[in-house]
């Protein structure tokens, strides 16, 4: 039997980076977005965007999590884990 | 990710089951992660009972929650139906008193509990000023409900109870736990023995075989256990019972706390060990069949042979 590949090598972290980026914004748009790397797989984001009026933090979170779900998800996915988030509004 | 229809329904209904659920990874009893562990640490100090959740037995749930709750991480806790976050957010929320508010377990300053010391105790205590030496007398009750006196300084925030001119004082988490205790002692050789009757502590409930009979007639949602041995399950058993194994008790483990735990065996002596097993568990609706399989045999099915 062949080897197979299971999983895609991991994307570089820049390219990750513009991903999670553009998800972000376009989840929420005219929100101001960074997103900077850690380790293999480890990202900090922060994110200001009027959205977040009146929301609490953790309904905060949850609309940037929900906006980067898709790279989050399954065993092999691209980001492992979100060091450092903070939201705030304008 | 796409979350199907049957597993979001599986969740809501889930989080609908009791007030407070955790989704985590491993259970109460042997979490498999820190973060989880962590939680439930807090939870324990909290509340007698909750639901936990293991995502590790479900992959369907373990990925299902993350979407659910747009969050990416396990464990997640929800109370009243309402997403509270991940361990970060718990351990903060702990700490500030956020999330005893949400768990409706903050004690106001008329939360102090009735406590009745009786004369005996009130007694022994004043005999135990010596040992004192200045510090306050606490009482402390565990998630468990298992108590405890002692000798020491307090913290801001206790409280004080006052009782046959003995003041107690209790942390309040404790005092939370503490409403219409009664504190007794007798004398023995050995010093006074101290005896606390607790009525917030979970109980068995005992339910004769008529009862029992009359719950499965019903239809009712129950869950009949067999805690004796193999061999006398194959000499005698009740028709719908469950042989209770390794693998009975850790789905048990996951049933909610308001689940209809029955027990029964022989006589009703080893069913009421493994029915306060689950009590202390945070199990709130345990009962335990009296006089086992050998009255079901006398007063219900004479078909059942006795032995």
């Amino acid at each position: 039997m062949p080897l197979q590949i299971l999983s895609e090598p991991p994307p570089e972290p820049e390219e990750m980076i513009g991903k999670l980026e553009a998800a972000i914004a376009e989840a929420l748009p005219g929100a101001t977005v960074e997103v900077r790397a850690g380790g293999a797989g480890h990202f900090e984001i922060e994110v200001v965007s009027e959205a977040f009026e009146g929301k609490s933090r953790v309904q905060q979170q949850q609309l940037v999590y929900g906006a980067i779900a898709k790279y989050m998800s399954g065993d092999g996915a691209p980001v492992h884990a979100v060091d450092r988030m903070v939201t705030r509004t304008p | 990710m796409n979350l199907d229809d049957a597993t979001r329904q599986r969740i809501e209904s889930i989080i609908a089951s009791d007030r407070t659920v955790l989704f985590m990874k491993g259970t109460r009893e042997q979490p498999q992660c820190g973060f989880s562990a962590t939680v439930v640490g807090i939870l324990d100090r909290l509340l007698p009972s909750y639901t936990t959740v293991n995502v590790l037995a479900d992959s369907a749930l373990r990925e299902g929650i993350k979407t659910f709750s747009s969050w990416p991480t396990i464990p997640q806790l929800y109370v009243g139906g309402e997403f509270l976050g991940g361990c970060d957010i718990i351990q903060e929320s702990f700490s500030s008193g956020e999330l005893q508010r949400s768990l409706g377990v903050e004690s106001g300053a008329d939360g102090a509990p009735g406590i009745t010391i009786t004369d005996a105790a009130a007694e022994a205590l004043r005999g135990l000023e010596a040992q004192a030496a200045g510090r306050d007398l606490h009482l402390q009750i565990d998630a468990r409900f298992t108590s405890g006196l002692f000798f020491g300084p307090s913290e801001e925030g206790d409280l004080r109870v006052e009782s046959n001119g003995v003041t107690l004082c209790l942390d309040p988490i404790s005092a939370a736990r503490a409403d219409g205790l009664v504190l007794d002692a007798e004398t023995t050789p050995e010093g006074p023995a101290f005896r606390i009757d607790n009525p917030n502590a979970p109980q068995v409930r005992q339910m004769s075989v008529k009862e029992l009979a009359a719950k499965i007639e019903s239809g009712e949602a129950i869950e009949l256990f067999d805690v004796r041995t193999p061999e006398e399950r194959a000499t005698a058993l009740i028709e719908g019972s469950r042989f209770h194994d390794e693998d009975a008790a850790r789905r048990i483990a996951e049933l909610p706390r308001d689940a209809l735990l029955v027990f029964h065996c022989h006589h009703g002596g080893r069913s009421q060990k493994a029915a306060e097993h689950y009590a202390a568990l945070g199990f709130r609706n345990v009962w335990n069949v009296t006089g086992g399989i050998d009255a079901w045999s006398l007063e219900i099915d004479p078909a059942v042979p006795r032995y």
